[in-house]
Formats: C-alpha cells, structure tokens, sequence
C-alpha cells in the first residue's frame, strides 16, 4: 500500500514538475520575425486593421524600452502593438463573473530584438488562456486567437506598410488609444 | 440705521479679528524664529550665466561690420589669431589627407574610395559642405590660402551656421532653394551675428559633420549620430548632457588645432596608463585607457584581465545606434537608374519612413540597437586604394583590420561592417570613381543623367586614372571601429553574453572562451566525476537499505 502511494506521490511530483516546465511555453508563444523592427510591426498593425469587419481597431503602440532610457538603462527595443474588439471584449466586460480578465486587454502583440540582432514576435497563447475561465470566455477566447494568428501572417511580396503612431511609453502608466480608438477596450 | 443687534455683532466682529490677526502675528513670529534668514538675492538661478571665456568677441571692432562672404569672417578672426590657419592648414581636417606612416599607403578623403558615396574627386562642390575651408570646387584648390579656412563651422555656437552640399564649403549667404527644386527656402546666414558668437566647439559643431558622415544622419560610423547632441545617460555616460556632458574635445583634446584620433590609424593598444597632468604623454588622449588607466574595475580584477585582450568597447558599448536613429548597413549603387514611367527619379520608403530606394543611390538597408561584429584588431588598417587590384567575385574589403590572437598587439574591437556593391572597372579590375555630383547642365554627373559609363569616364578623368570603358559592379565591405555610444557600466554586456556557444564571440578564433569552448578530455574527466559521485550515492544508499533491512 505504501509503495502504491509512494509511486502515486512520486507521478504527481513529475507531472507537476513537468507542467511548471512546460507553462511558460504553452502560455505565450515566441517566433522570429523576417523583417526588422518597424516593418514587423507595420506588417502586424496592417493585418489588424485588415479585419476591421471582425471590430479589431489598433489601440496603441507602445515602446516600454523608451521609460529604461529615461531612467538611464539600456534595454534593446521592445514595441508592444495593442488592438482590440468590442466582438469579443463586450461578452467579457458584460458579465460580472468576468469582468476582471478586462486585465488581458488589449490584446497585445509585442515585437522585440535579441542580442543575437535578431527580431521576435510574442504573443499570449489567448486560447489555452481562454480555457481556465469556463466556456464563455473560452469560447471568446479561442476566436481572438484565431484572429491573432492572422495577425503575424506576412506576405513577403506586399511592401513594406507605414509604421501607425500610436500612443507611445509604457512604464509612466500613461497609455491612451491610438488611431482607431480604444475599440471598446 | 443702526440697531443694538447690528452693534454687537460688530463688536464681536471687531473681537474676531483683532484675535485672528494676533494669532497670525504670534505664528508669524515663531516661524521666523525657526527659519533661517532668507539669502540676499537668488543667485544663479536667475543669474545669467557666466561666461568662462576672457574674450567677448561682441567688443572686438574688427567683427563689429556686416559680413558678405565666410573668408571676409576668417579675414577678421585672423587679425587677432594670427597663427591659426597656419595650424590649420598642417591638419588632416584641412588636407583631407592621411600618409600611412607605416605601410605609407595615401589616405585622406581626397585619396579613398569608399562603399557609401564613394569618392571625393569631382565631386568636390557637394562633399566640401564637410570641409572646414571655403571655395574647394575642383583640383585647383589652393590650400596654402589663409582665407579659404572656415573657423565658423567648428566655432559657431548660435547653431545657425550650416554649409550646404554643393557650394564648395559656403553656407548660404542669400535665401535659396534647398535641396533645389525641393521647394524648400533655406535663409541666409547672419554671418556677423555668428562671429561674435564664437567660442569652443561642442557635440553639436564637431556633430555637424561627424554625425551625417556617409550622406545622412547616422548613416556611416553607427555610433555617431545626431542623437549624441543632448543624449541621456543611457547612451552615453560620459556625454550625458545632464551628467558629465563631455563635448567631442574633453576626450579629443586639441593642441594647435591638431585633434587626435584617427580611423586611419587607430589606437587598439593602449598600454601606456592614464594620462598625468604636467607629464609629457605622447600616446592618444582620447583613448579610454587614457583617463581610466590599465586597470579600471575597482574590486574585480578578473574583469582587469579581460581587458588584457578585450577592448573596452567590446563590453561597455553593446549596441551602436542606440540613439533612435538609424545607421546605414548595406548601399547597393547597382540598383540606382530606377525612374518613374514619366521618367522621373523616384524614392521608396520603409515602414519607419528611412528612404530605402533612391533612383540617385539604389537601394539602401538600416539597422538600429544594432549589435557589433567582433574582431581581433591591433590597429593596422590596409585599404583598398584606387587602381588595387580586386577580385571580380567575392566580396573586395575597402579596409582591411590587421591583427590575430598571437601578435600580442590586438585586442577584440566591435565594429560596424557597412556593406556595399559598387562600380569596378571590368577590365582592369580596379575600383572607380563617379562623378555623382554636377551643376546645371552638367551632362556628365550621374545625379544628373543616370548614365554610368558617362559618369565613370568623367570621375575616372578628374584624377587622371585610366577606365577601360567596361564597368560591373562589385560587392564590398567596410569596417568602422564602434568607440562611441558608452553605456552605463550596469549595461555592459554580461558573461553569459560571450561565455555561451551562441554569445557575441562565437566567431573570434585563436583564444579559449570557457562556456564557448569544450576540451573533450576535460569534459570526459567532468562527465567521468559527475558519473562516479552518482554510481557513489546509490551505491551508498543501497548499501544503507541492504544494511537496515539485515538489522531488522
């Protein structure tokens, strides 16, 4: 009986270790970028203004990096792109249960260099998210992600987009909506 | 009419009062008691602040008179300072020329050809907008003229005086187009105004310049750009115009107007110590050894050690172009020659709005935070000259780093390699040089007519070098030391930024950079420890198991 219970503690022990493991990965998804910064994210911006008919509006772009310069640090460029949809948020904010997770919004989409000179994309894994809620905002949350995916789908052939400004900083609080408005967020 | 109610309440009034100022008074009084006395006047927050200079150029008469042209300006400087453009004309910012004294190869901007703009020679009218002289249009130039010496351009302080490509080293002395047919108006410069407002040069006049080197902002060095004008701490420590606020000259200190520091011949070495005031150096003041000695960090002397073979600047400058402006990496001439379908120039943007096409330059490539490229480097530059001989395939090094791991004299520098492809002779298999830049009606120029053969021939003929007729284009590379741009010590890069397989040293040969590289022998005899001491535990462990289950 106690080595039954010994092996059962021990399974739990390795799968609890081996989720801790795997979270970070299964929560937020890490993928390089064929184009440097600014193009990264006017391709990224120019995909969220393209599904306008699903109410995703550009709501800010802000550049974290810029409050470590203000404070006399160095950090390599980070630009976080914010959208978001009155389609999916107002199920959210509508109901009293689920209000609180109006802290993931806007969705975001953050485009970063690493010290290899290289550009990443990062974005929350919003469907498995989604899943520890309950089915209503998991319902929600698996089309935001379905969304999201078209958001980092370049077409290499079409040019380069004009970066949007939008409310740039980060850190000082201050983060505003950009073109396009909040968007119900 | 008053009534007794309205008396009373008047008294009371009056009562109120008399108490409320007393308590005033009484609180007045103890406050002061508590206080200090109040200074006098408030000094220098409201004082204009005190020049440091023993001159006010404003008095001198000889600068008291309107000005019509930069040399009449010199003319009158030179009244007083009656030797400096003798020491300005023994400058390399004068000559634009550099003699190698060591492998004696001519340098200088009048000798080189680059991968950016190429070459100076005919094309003297637009280049000489960075030449501290008036009135170089072509190879006639007399450089013994005193007059020709510009002193405004490094000692402006109004920030108004701005020499305009295409004048031959002039600024604008009546309002004029600029760039021409750009529709904008560039206004004359108060040549009088800027004369009496003259004094030590700054980031801002050396910037003028060294930060557009390459034909823009950023564009050649990397880690000189506009953004160094009034940076902040984070880009640069020594320059931080709220901290030290280090002008170009603190490090390049100038004697007789010869500023030290060279690209040419660059000092990778510095073993001579921190400089000492009174003590005769000869050795370069601008390094950072100079100030900061062989033996720099306080309580670490492993980091001491590394800075046997690591030049500061690998650590402490992690990224050029950290100021939000872009710096310049590839310049393809192949491409240039695009017109519209009207026959006009055209110019493509990229999404940060940096011209990236230009039917005058061809196509362009930016990078920002850009991380350096490692070398060993011991201060020895070769160039690829005009009439050297290249390879048609390849890539051709416009300069070429000396130095290795076994010399003794290199170190690991970063630097910027800024790539290119542009016009070679075919034939004799030599770079050539362009004439990009011509006036009105000038049929020769490239700007001007988009015909390469022309414009070859016209700038091949201007320094009388022989052109086959048959041109291509070749790829090239050209490396800039990254020496500005110093962050913050707690932003120097970390160990495991170099001590990784992947880390920024991944390619420097010829030294053992545990965490890089692996020993097979020492990793078999680790592995072999790490194995025994595991064997060891569980031996142990059953043993204690086999032991306490006999007892039982």
């Amino acid at each position: 009986m106690l080595k039954v219970l010994g092996g059962f503690v021990a399974g739990l022990l390795v799968l609890g270790l081996t989720l801790w493991n795997a979270a970070s990965h299964l929560m937020f998804t890490e993928r390089e970028s064929p184009f440097g910064l600014e193009e990264t994210v006017a391709r990224i911006q120019a995909n969220i203004v393209a599904q306008k008919d699903k109410g995703w509006s550009l709501s800010g772009l802000r550049n974290p990096a810029r409050a470590v310069n203000q404070a006399g640090g160095n950090v390599l460029p980070v630009m976080m792109v914010e959208a978001c949809s009155p389609h999916y948020s107002k199920p959210i904010l509508k109901d009293d249960t689920t209000r609180f997770l109006s802290i993931l919004m806007p969705c975001k989409v953050t485009v970063y260099k690493k010290n290899d000179g290289k550009v990443y994309i990062g974005m929350m894994n919003a469907a498995l998210v989604g899943k520890l809620f309950g089915a209503t905002v998991g319902g929600v949350m698996a089309q935001v992600a379905q969304d999201q995916a078209k958001f980092v789908e370049f077409d290499p052939s079409k040019p380069a987009p004009p970066l949007i400004q939008g409310t740039e900083g980060g850190g000082s609080g201050s983060g505003g909506s950009g073109p396009g408005g909040g968007g119900g967020c | 009419m008053r009534t007794v109610e309205s008396e009373i309440e008047g008294e009371f009034m009056a009562k109120r009062i008399l108490i409320t100022l007393t308590l005033w008074l009484a609180a007045g009084l103890a406050l002061a008691a508590e206080q200090p006395p109040a200074p006098a006047a408030a000094p220098a927050a409201v004082a204009k602040k005190v020049s440091a200079s023993t001159a006010d150029h404003t008095k001198f008469k000889q600068l008291q008179q309107s000005f019509g042209s930069g040399p009449e300006v010199t003319k009158a400087c030179l009244e007083c300072h009656t030797e400096a453009a003798k020491q300005i004309h023994r400058t390399s910012h004068w000559t634009w020329e550099f003699m190698n004294p060591e492998n004696k190869q001519r340098l200088g901007k009048r000798n080189i050809v680059n991968n950016f703009c190429t070459a100076v020679p005919s094309n003297y009218e637009f280049c000489t907008a960075c030449h501290i002289g008036y009135n170089w249009k072509d190879e006639t130039f007399d450089f013994t003229s005193e007059s020709n010496v510009d002193c405004l351009v490094c000692h402006d302080t109004t920030g108004t005086y701005r020499k305009l490509p295409g004048l031959a080293g002039h600024p604008a002395y009546q309002e004029m187009e600029f760039p021409p047919h750009s529709g904008k108006k560039v206004k004359p410069v108060d040549l009088t105004k800027v004369a009496q407002n003259v004094g030590k040069t700054s980031r801002e006049t050396c910037g003028a310049c060294h930060f557009y080197g390459g034909g823009g902002d950023g564009v050649k060095h990397g880690d000189m750009d506009s953004s160094l004008k009034m940076p902040g701490r984070y880009l640069d420590v020594h320059m931080d115009a709220k901290g030290l606020n280090f002008s170009c000259g603190t490090c390049h200190m100038a004697t007789s107007h010869q500023v030290p520091g060279s690209r040419y011949m660059p000092t990778a070495v510095d073993r001579e110590g921190a400089h000492v005031r009174g003590k005769a150096d000869k050795t370069n003041p601008a390094t950072c050894v100079a100030c900061h000695g062989n033996g720099p960090h306080e309580h670490e002397p492993l980091l001491d050690t590394h800075a046997r073979k690591i030049a500061c600047q690998t650590c402490h400058i992690p990224q050029y172009a950290r100021g939000n402006v872009a710096t310049k990496t590839l310049w393809d001439w192949s491409t240039a020659g695009q017109l519209s379908p009207d026959g006009k120039p055209i110019m493509r943007k990229d999404s940060a709005g940096r011209v990236v096409y230009d039917s005058k330059k061809g196509d362009f490539r930016f990078d920002s935070h850009a991380i350096p490229t490692y070398i060993w480097f011991n201060g020895k530059v070769n160039y690829t000259l005009l009439g050297t001989p290249i390879g048609a395939t390849g890539v051709t090094r416009i300069n070429q780093f000396e130095g290795g791991p076994d010399d003794g004299k290199s170190m690991i520098w970063p630097v910027k390699v800024f790539h290119g492809k542009q016009p070679y002779d075919a034939q004799t298999k030599s770079l050539v040089i362009p004439h990009t830049y011509g006036g009105e009606g000038d049929d020769t120029a490239y700007w001007s007519n988009f015909d390469w053969e022309k414009a070859i021939a016209a700038g091949m003929k201007s320094v009388n070098a022989p052109y086959s007729g048959k041109f291509g284009f070749v790829e090239t590379e050209m490396s800039w030391p990254i020496t500005h741009m110093v962050a913050p010590k707690q932003d120097a890069l970390a160990c495991d930024q170099c001590h990784s397989r992947s880390g920024r040293l991944k390619d420097i040969g010829g030294i053992y950079i545990p965490g890089r590289d692996h020993n097979r022998l020492i990793d078999l005899i680790g592995f072999a420890l790490a194995g025994l001491t595991l064997i060891g535990v569980i031996g142990h462990g059953i043993g204690r198991y086999i032991s306490n289950r006999k007892r039982a």
